[in-house]
């Protein structure tokens, strides 16, 4: 009985721990040993350089510019699609009609590819024809023509807010999941009792919300590391590298310049990174699991 | 239904207010949407004159027309097929062997390894970039359409194993010991038992993988070269150059590249919504 056990553990486990061994659990060990190495991409032999690539990491202008642009980015993502999904899901519960229909066309994006997302959103602030200058010029009477993704000082937020516009769908069916599971006599009571409404929420709902807020946030912030797509398709960096993230900065140092070794080196920052989210993630939700349970 | 449905604003004009806001807000949600989809019924000439955001006088389809007739975005679209269902079906098949021995057949240290797995699905893919790159290059597999398919089917495998071990935890342990009873192996168990069952979670996975690898940009970004290797969303970021200004064009490839993940959208929302939240909370 308990070697028939042990040979089908064997024998299911084996396959996929293989794959996902050989696909990603070894490329990554092998990101840790290019870090240390000045590999070009195309010569047989790289050599070893220590900890040079490190180094030349916190020396260098163009990753301090792109790990603030990347913490900015984290910065919105804790705010536009956690606070968007969360308003929207609010509405939504209050029992409105029609909020089927409305919960599809907010969760819509989230299933586009980011790299029309990207198209779509290059054509809101595209500066002759685009939504924004034409609402813009509707508004104020005069004629914008701002190139929203061609100043250094706007586009990075350009990208933020068409990413947010993707990523608040999945926040707010998040939080709806979480607003079922509030015990509804809890709010009767109150209602009851003549506890106003905005009182409800700040008492009763976002507390008991906590769960869901910890799992929105932690996935915006670990998707706002990985937003690649949508920026490569909108500035690809630019201007002038002003929107420059951590992985776009990897990207571009690896397979535009080639600097394979610096750019392992730079994975190895951004696995470090991610790690560390993920670890304080998986912490709170257990914390969570043991007061619930 | 949720907990503040009905009992709230209901009746008290509340209700009305809040229709009112949340119209608003899925209009504006909408507008970049509609803009696509104007443009695409729209002459270039039209769009450059500012004439974008109104209806469409006539029903202009040259747009349509022009993709096409243009080679390249039916091969687009065949090789994106070629890789996404393959990929889809192996990162399923993968996490339903994986999610059934964590259910089902656990062991000490199993939960580690689990959750070693199922974390794999936060991470950035920059990390894995370089060595896989390597490694598909020593493999000759550069220019092909195999990378994608093998690391589609390994990156798929966090979010499959973690749906299905979930799923299998709710089938009752009655049910397989009673089977093991009737000396029926694991095996039997495993697809005339649990997998019948399963198919609601089956449905979910494969609506979220086929979306997922349909809509993907990176892999084939560092992984194809020539034209005849690209998939659709590669495809139509390189046309951007040759229809650089045939805004309407580009439209109407956008909404041709969509379609499929907006049909499977459209009749499996419930099951894509489910997967989402699934897979975020019981991370």
């Amino acid at each position: 009985m308990e070697s028939h056990v042990r040979f089908w553990r064997v024998v299911l486990l084996a396959p996929p721990l293989l794959v996902f061994g050989l696909f990603v659990l070894w490329p990554l060990a092998d990101s840790f040993r290019y870090s240390v190495t000045n590999w070009n991409g195309f010569s047989a032999d790289a050599a070893f350089v220590g900890l040079e690539n490190f180094r030349k990491i916190f020396t260098d202008g163009l990753f301090a510019n792109a790990i603030v642009n990347s913490a900015i980015w984290m910065a919105a993502a804790l705010v536009l699609p956690t606070g968007a999904g969360l308003a929207l899901a609010l509405l939504l519960d209050s029992g409105v009609r029609g909020a089927g229909v409305f919960k599809s066309i907010f969760y819509l994006p989230i299933c586009l590819s980011s790299v029309v997302v990207g198209q779509i959103w290059i054509w809101i602030f595209q500066p002759d024809w685009g939504l924004l200058n034409t609402a813009l010029s509707a508004a104020s009477g005069e004629t914008f023509g701002f190139a929203w993704l061609a100043k250094p000082g706007t586009a990075l937020y350009a990208v933020i807010v068409a990413w947010s516009w993707q990523q608040t769908g999945l926040a707010m069916v998040i939080f709806l999941a979480g607003l079922t599971a509030i015990p509804r006599d809890l709010l009767e009571a109150a209602e009851v009792d003549g506890v106003a409404y905005l009182k409800q929420i700040s008492h009763i709902i976002l507390p008991m919300l906590r769960p869901a807020t910890v799992v929105v946030i932690a996935l915006s912030v670990i998707n706002s590391l990985k937003g690649f797509d949508i920026l490569y398709i909108m500035t690809g960096g630019g201007p002038f590298n002003s929107s420059d993230t951590l992985a776009m900065f990897m990207y571009d140092e690896s397979f535009k310049k080639y600097k394979m070794g610096y750019g392992s080196a730079i994975s190895v920052v951004l696995f470090v990174i991610t790690l560390t989210i993920i670890f304080v993630y998986f912490k709170e939700l257990k914390k969570m699991d043991e007061i619930y349970e | 239904m949720s907990a503040a449905s009905e009992h709230k604003h209901v009746g008290d004009g509340w209700g009305a207010v809040t229709f009112i806001c949340l119209t608003v807000l899925a209009l504006l949600f909408l507008a970049p949407t509609i803009g696509v989809l104007l443009s695409a019924f729209k002459s270039t000439r039209d769009i450059a004159l500012g004439d974008l955001w109104s209806l469409p006088q006539a029903l202009y389809l040259d747009n349509f027309a022009e993709i096409f007739a243009n080679p390249s975005v039916r091969i687009y679209l065949v090789n994106t097929l070629l890789v996404t269902v393959p990929a889809t079906a192996a990162s399923i098949a993968l996490g339903v062997a994986a999610g059934y021995v964590f259910a089902k057949l656990p062991f000490r240290g199993s939960d580690l390894i689990f959750l070693g797995v199922v974390s794999g699905m936060f991470f950035p893919p920059q990390i894995i970039l370089i060595p896989l790159f390597k490694l598909f290059n020593a493999l000759g597999l550069i220019d092909t359409l195999w990378p994608m398919i093998l690391i589609h089917s390994a990156m798929g495998i966090p979010i499959c194993t973690l749906l299905m071990r979930n799923f299998f935890s709710t089938v009752p342990n009655a049910l397989r010991e009673a089977a093991l009873l009737e000396g029926v192996n694991e095996w039997q168990i495993l697809t005339r038992v649990a997998l019948p069952i399963s198919l609601p979670a089956l449905a979910v996975l494969a609506t979220l993988q086929f979306t997922w690898i349909w809509n993907d940009f990176l892999w084939p970004l560092i992984f194809t070269q020539s034209d005849d290797k690209r998939t659709i969303m590669l495809g139509l970021v390189s046309l951007r150059g040759q229809y650089s200004v045939a805004w309407g064009v580009q439209g109407a490839l956008s909404i041709v590249a969509s379609l499929p993940t907006q049909v499977i959208f459209l009749f499996f929302q419930r099951f894509f919504i489910r997967g989402m939240t699934m897979g975020a909370v019981k991370g």
